[in-house]
């Protein structure tokens, strides 16, 4: 299952490198210079051998089924909804060139944005064509819809986006600009944080096209459901597979699973006027629950009561401290 | 640490069982309203107090809201089994007796397609059929691009991305 993997996720490269292997080896014999060279690459560093026996398991998943059962089950055909959802994403991909220019005049006018949240805020907007904007705490964005494309230039903070179906006669691009570069959603439900000087992308479903800021020479990176990356205006980072939690702040929660108390609280902190600080020796305690975003009070109610955690307050709770207990 | 890993054991327990025996009624209830069958929803309730019960949380503040988060990522995955499911009856109907796996591995076969359709998801029709082609079918590149219509590169492209996507999720 997504989100539960105990291990540490494989670097960019590594993968490549098993992916290649595996291709090769499924091509043909390999010849007694590649077998060699093939043995020396699985025993060359932990993270390869790591790589390659999830290489075999996969190997012995796929090897143990019946082809034509297997093949008749695997390459069904979409259901009519999904269908739908592909068609749209082959047009979107044909106007794909359109709308930098204007993404570079949203970004170079200082605008007063069109719509903002403050902190621990929450909103969510339902634009002309039907799509849903959530925008988590400190949110600003703007919202250019013309006849060519629709665009959301985010700010700063966070945002959900599930696009709707374009009803204009010409579907229209939908895009997401922000300082660090531009994505096209591909008929989808993703969250993008602008946290500079990097932007971080999830995608939920469906599938996201980046293209960067200032290194066009990229070619645009796909992201598809499960996955997630982020990018500054010069270089993408490695894709991850996603949190099974993320988007739980639409919710108005903020999940964890054995998550560092010292990221809980940098993470609570987003949702919290005043500065809430946590003690360096308990910033590895390992923390667990699903909080309660909009009542940041409460949450440290929560901890105090079911980890050995003291919570002092001074300033009138502008400013609190967590110890240990 | 011992000592505290033991006792947010406890918590986490003790958690599961508050949110089980306030919420279980409601969950059974609301699935049963949106798939319209006592069986399903009886199934599906139980999965999502199996995945809770498989993770650490403690604390759960709305616990309906997050029963309702939890239950929607399984109901997702549940529709997308049905699907696989309907599809490999059909295709054990026109398979020969021979070919056909035991009754007792039909279980086995079912639970690692479900688990491989749940790796191709996300990627693109046309690169989960190239690798589905050459994996299961056991065709070489040269066949794939001639029936897919595209070239060499591409279906090696198709395969390097397909087998990155299953090194990532494959458990």
């Amino acid at each position: 299952m997504l989100g539960l993997r105990k291990e540490p996720p494989l670097a960019p490269q590594v993968l490549e490198e098993a992916a290649e292997w595996l291709m090769r080896l499924s091509e043909r014999e390999l010849s007694e210079h590649e077998r060699a060279e093939w043995e020396r690459w699985k025993v060359s560093s932990p993270e390869h051998d790591r790589a390659w026996s999830r290489a075999q398991l996969l190997q012995s998943k796929l090897g143990g089924l019946p082809p034509s059962l297997a093949m008749s089950a695997l390459d069904r055909p979409n259901s009519p909804e999904r269908r739908a959802a592909l068609g749209k994403l082959a047009i979107l991909l044909a106007v794909m060139p359109v709308g930098w220019g204007s993404w570079k005049l949203a970004q170079s006018q200082q605008w007063s944005a069109d719509y903002r949240t403050d902190v621990g805020q929450r909103r969510e907007l339902t634009l002309a064509d039907g799509s849903r904007i959530t925008l988590n705490t400190e949110t600003a964005i703007d919202v250019v819809f013309d006849d060519r494309q629709r665009l959301i230039h985010l700010r700063e903070g966070e945002i959900l986006v599930q696009t709707a179906v374009d009803t204009a006669t010409l579907p229209r691009p939908f895009l997401i600009s922000t300082r660090q570069g531009r994505m096209q959603a591909l008929g989808t439900r993703f969250t993008v944080r602008e946290l500079s000087p990097r932007t971080h992308l999830a995608v939920l479903d469906g599938a996201v096209s980046v293209i960067l800021a200032d290194n066009r020479q990229t070619p645009p990176l796909i992201v598809n459901a499960g996955q997630r990356t982020d990018f500054s205006s010069q270089t993408f980072g490695s894709l991850t597979p996603t949190d099974r939690d993320i988007g739980s702040w639409t919710q108005g929660m903020l999940m964890a699973d054995k998550m560092r108390l010292a990221d809980f609280v940098a993470e609570l902190t987003r949702y919290r006027r005043g500065f809430l600080r946590c003690d360096p020796s308990i910033a590895d305690l390992r923390i667990s629950g699903a909080f309660p975003i909009s009542d940041t009070d409460r949450t440290l109610n929560m901890l105090v009561h079911t980890y050995p955690v003291l919570a002092s307050s001074h300033l009138r709770g502008y400013w609190v401290t967590l110890s240990p207990a | 640490m011992s000592e505290t890993s033991s006792a947010n054991h406890l918590n986490h327990l003790r958690a599961i069982e508050a949110l089980y025996s306030g919420h279980h009624g409601w969950l059974y209830a609301t699935l049963k309203r949106k798939l319209g069958n006592a069986m399903d929803a009886a199934d599906l309730a139980q999965d999502t107090f199996t995945r809770i019960l498989a993770s650490h949380i403690t604390v759960i503040d709305q616990p309906r809201a997050y029963l309702s988060c939890v239950a929607k990522g399984i109901l997702i995955n549940w529709y997308q089994r049905k699907a696989l499911e309907r599809a490999y009856l059909d295709a054990l109907a026109n398979v020969p007796t021979h070919e056909a796996p035991s009754p007792e591995a039909h279980f086995v076969v079912l639970e690692t397609l479900h688990e491989i359709d749940a790796m191709l998801d996300t990627l693109a029709p046309q690169v989960k059929r190239a690798f589905l082609l050459s994996q299961i079918n056991g065709l070489k590149y040269d066949d794939i691009a001639e029936q897919l219509g595209v070239s060499l590169i591409t279906v090696k492209r198709y395969m390097k991305q397909a087998f990155i996507q299953c090194l990532m999720l494959v458990e």
